[in-house]
């Protein structure tokens, strides 16, 4: 995204953009009234360059699988666009479209339920690699040289893990073989949805890590979804994080600035929240709770957030912020009273004192 | 699980962390004496201050200690909430059950407990738990698990289920609780945060066994057994190097897994000296009631990985 005067164009060439994408759900059941339609996205655009990454960040309900799920072609959005490559997706035939979204594919949180409790390892790694060989005209002796290559890819011993079935494999394994089979189609973008919110904590970081390695690797773009600040940054170092509450994205920027220096009211009450391992770490000297931790406001008027901000005004009642770069920075916000506030914790050195990044 | 030994101190929150088949929960299901089958208690005991051993109780002696003495709180409050009554209604049950004659207290002591959460009392207790969002069902079973003021709150993943800013807020509630009631906690969870949050003690667990254990900040500051010391190192966090973090190499041991002698760390270790093959290392005072199961504890800085 380029960002000239205080309009956004789109004059770079992305990997993935997504263009002001709306999505409503029709309400069903469960008491609301009928015809109630539910807005999950309100105009998100976003876009990831090459090889590179983007930390989707917001709580349950915000709209972030939405995207992604969206972006990998497994929901049809209301408005908007989908770009891939300089490609249009609204201008495509649903069978182009098809071949277009093989090229990006997506992670779940769920490793359990996403393999097939009945194939080993090497079924669930050939089937896909057999057609695919057929699609690039390679041989059955390219397919057997491929799943080791993977398996490699993702850390796994092929020896160890071919013949094993799911329930043999741990929380971490699984979600490798999760990877394996999405890099079988030769991917450009993987989508990793709370990819590992189900795995033990003791083997996260290798997750997160792998999923990084595979940028640099394979020159794979990686956008992941999750709630969770600290995750995000290890999967897409370097990249961007957009914050999204309700639908909208309330802040954009490069991950190690959203972090450090976050302008929104919102992103810092997400970041205030991240518990601070004391003694280790001292709290970030504007540390703030939300009025509401609760999220029971769905006031449609003026800013989104205002109900539960602690420093909307009378204006935010009212208003709808726009998603406006701030001054000189390639930042958005979405405030009318963006202002940095420094909430993350910082590390205490051994020696007691703390460190500034 | 063998050979666990864990005080929980009056008035203190004791945490224990551990991953999934680590023993945590298994644990806090035999201080309520309710493992269950094929699982059984082979031996030692659960004493409570006034109480006495709860291992050697029959059902209906049980059945009155758990809420009056001891409760549980649940990772998913929905679990523990009956779909067909009410909130009030449940609590009613509760007082019932237990005896209570004055249920009008109870209710009251209910409707107190709500208060401070910031939830709307009357609404809460005539709603069902399909009425109330994530984070009221988990305050609301806080408050189930306090309404009949046991001296010991079992706390299983209170927080795992709940987004950010939920998560804080019920952190921030049990804190507060705990502060003006001064009951006694267990929290099991797998999160160094919420441990740093909430406990004043930690027990880490690893394949069924505690292999640290002493106050929050010692464990957290000074930690002894390398599993202790993977583990902070491994866990993401918002500022540093993220290249600094160590992945934790190996798997966790299942149950089949766990190796019958010697240390049960030693496959993922970094040090492992050659004397944990064979011997089982056994928790050792640090000094200052840091009690550290490693052959190598107080020496690992001596050695280079």
């Amino acid at each position: 995204m380029t960002v000239i005067g205080s309009r956004v164009t789109w004059l770079d060439t992305w990997m993935i953009e997504a263009r002001n994408i709306t999505k409503t759900f029709a309400a069903r059941g469960g008491g609301i009234l009928p015809g109630e339609v539910v807005t999950a996205l309100r105009g998100v655009s976003i876009s990831v360059p090459d090889s590179s990454a983007l930390a989707l960040i917001g709580e349950s309900g915000c709209g972030k699988t939405t995207l992604g799920r969206i972006l990998c072609g497994l929901e049809p959005y209301d408005g908007g666009d989908l770009v891939f490559d300089g490609v249009s997706m609204n201008g495509l035939s649903p069978k182009e479209r098809n071949a277009q979204f093989r090229r990006i594919q997506i992670i779940h949180q769920d490793p359990y339920a996403a393999l097939n409790p009945v194939r080993t390892v090497g079924k669930t790694l050939t089937d896909p690699l057999k057609l695919r060989a057929k699609q690039i005209g390679r041989s059955a002796s390219w397919v057997d040289e491929r799943v080791h290559e993977l398996l490699g890819l993702v850390g796994l011993d092929p020896e160890e893990v071919l013949s094993k079935y799911p329930h043999n494999l741990s929380g971490g394994q699984r979600q490798r073989v999760v990877v394996a089979r999405a890099l079988t189609v030769d991917p450009d973008i993987l989508v990793a949805d709370e990819a590992v919110s189900m795995i033990d904590v003791s083997l996260r970081l290798g997750i997160l890590k792998l999923l990084n390695d595979l940028r640099a690797r394979l020159g794979i773009a990686i956008v992941f979804i999750t709630h969770d600040v600290a995750a995000g940054r290890y999967a897409a170092q370097g990249g961007s994080m957009a914050v999204i509450y309700r639908g909208e994205i309330f802040e954009y920027g490069t991950i190690d600035d959203v972090i450090q220096f976050p302008v929104n009211p919102y992103t810092q009450s997400l970041l205030s929240a991240v518990p601070v391992l004391t003694g280790l770490e001292q709290p970030g000297p504007d540390r703030f709770t939300p009025k509401q931790a609760m999220d029971t406001d769905r006031t449609e008027s003026g800013c989104l957030f205002h109900g539960r901000c602690p420093f909307a005004t009378d204006t935010c009642r009212v208003e709808h912020p726009e998603l406006l770069p701030m001054d000189g920075t390639k930042r958005l916000s979405r405030c009318h009273y963006s202002t940095t506030r420094r909430v993350v914790a910082r590390p205490i050195q051994a020696g007691g004192g703390v460190t500034t990044p | 699980m063998r050979e666990v030994a864990l005080d929980i101190p009056a008035g203190e929150v004791t945490a224990i962390i551990g991953e999934s088949g680590s023993g945590k929960t298994t644990l806090a299901m035999a201080m309520l004496n309710a493992v269950q089958p094929p699982g059984r208690i082979v031996s030692g005991s659960v004493k409570y201050g006034k109480v006495g051993d709860i291992l050697a109780m029959d059902g209906r002696q049980l059945r009155l200690v758990r809420g009056d003495h001891v409760s549980m709180m649940f990772q998913t409050a929905q679990n523990s909430l009956n779909p067909l009554k009410r909130v009030g209604s449940q609590v009613l049950d509760l007082a019932r059950s237990h005896g209570r004659k004055d249920t009008k207290a109870v209710l009251r002591e209910a409707s107190d407990l709500c208060a401070q959460m910031s939830l709307n009392a009357d609404r809460v207790l005539t709603s069902y738990q399909h009425e109330l969002s994530g984070g009221m069902r988990q305050r609301v079973g806080i408050m189930l698990a306090l309404v009949l003021q046991p001296a010991v709150v079992l706390l299983d993943e209170p927080t795992t289920a709940l987004d950010v800013l939920s998560q804080s807020e019920v952190l921030q509630i049990l804190r507060n609780l705990q502060r003006a009631r001064r009951f006694s906690a267990v929290l099991i969870t797998h999160d160094m945060g919420v441990v740093a949050e909430l406990a004043d003690r930690v027990a880490v667990m690893y394949a069924g066994q505690v292999v640290e254990r002493g106050r929050t900040q010692q464990v957290l500051i000074d930690p002894m057994h390398p599993y202790t010391r993977a583990l902070i190192a491994s866990i993401p966090r918002l500022t540093g190097d993220p290249a600094e973090a160590r992945a934790l190499p190996g798997l966790p041991p299942a149950l089949t897994t766990i190796p019958r002698q010697g240390c049960v760390f030693r496959a993922r270790c970094s040090y492992h000296p050659s004397i944990a093959d064979t011997e089982v290392p056994v928790l050792q005072d640090m000094g200052d009631g840091h009690w550290v199961a490693c052959h190598l504890a107080g020496h690992l800085d001596d050695r280079s990985t």
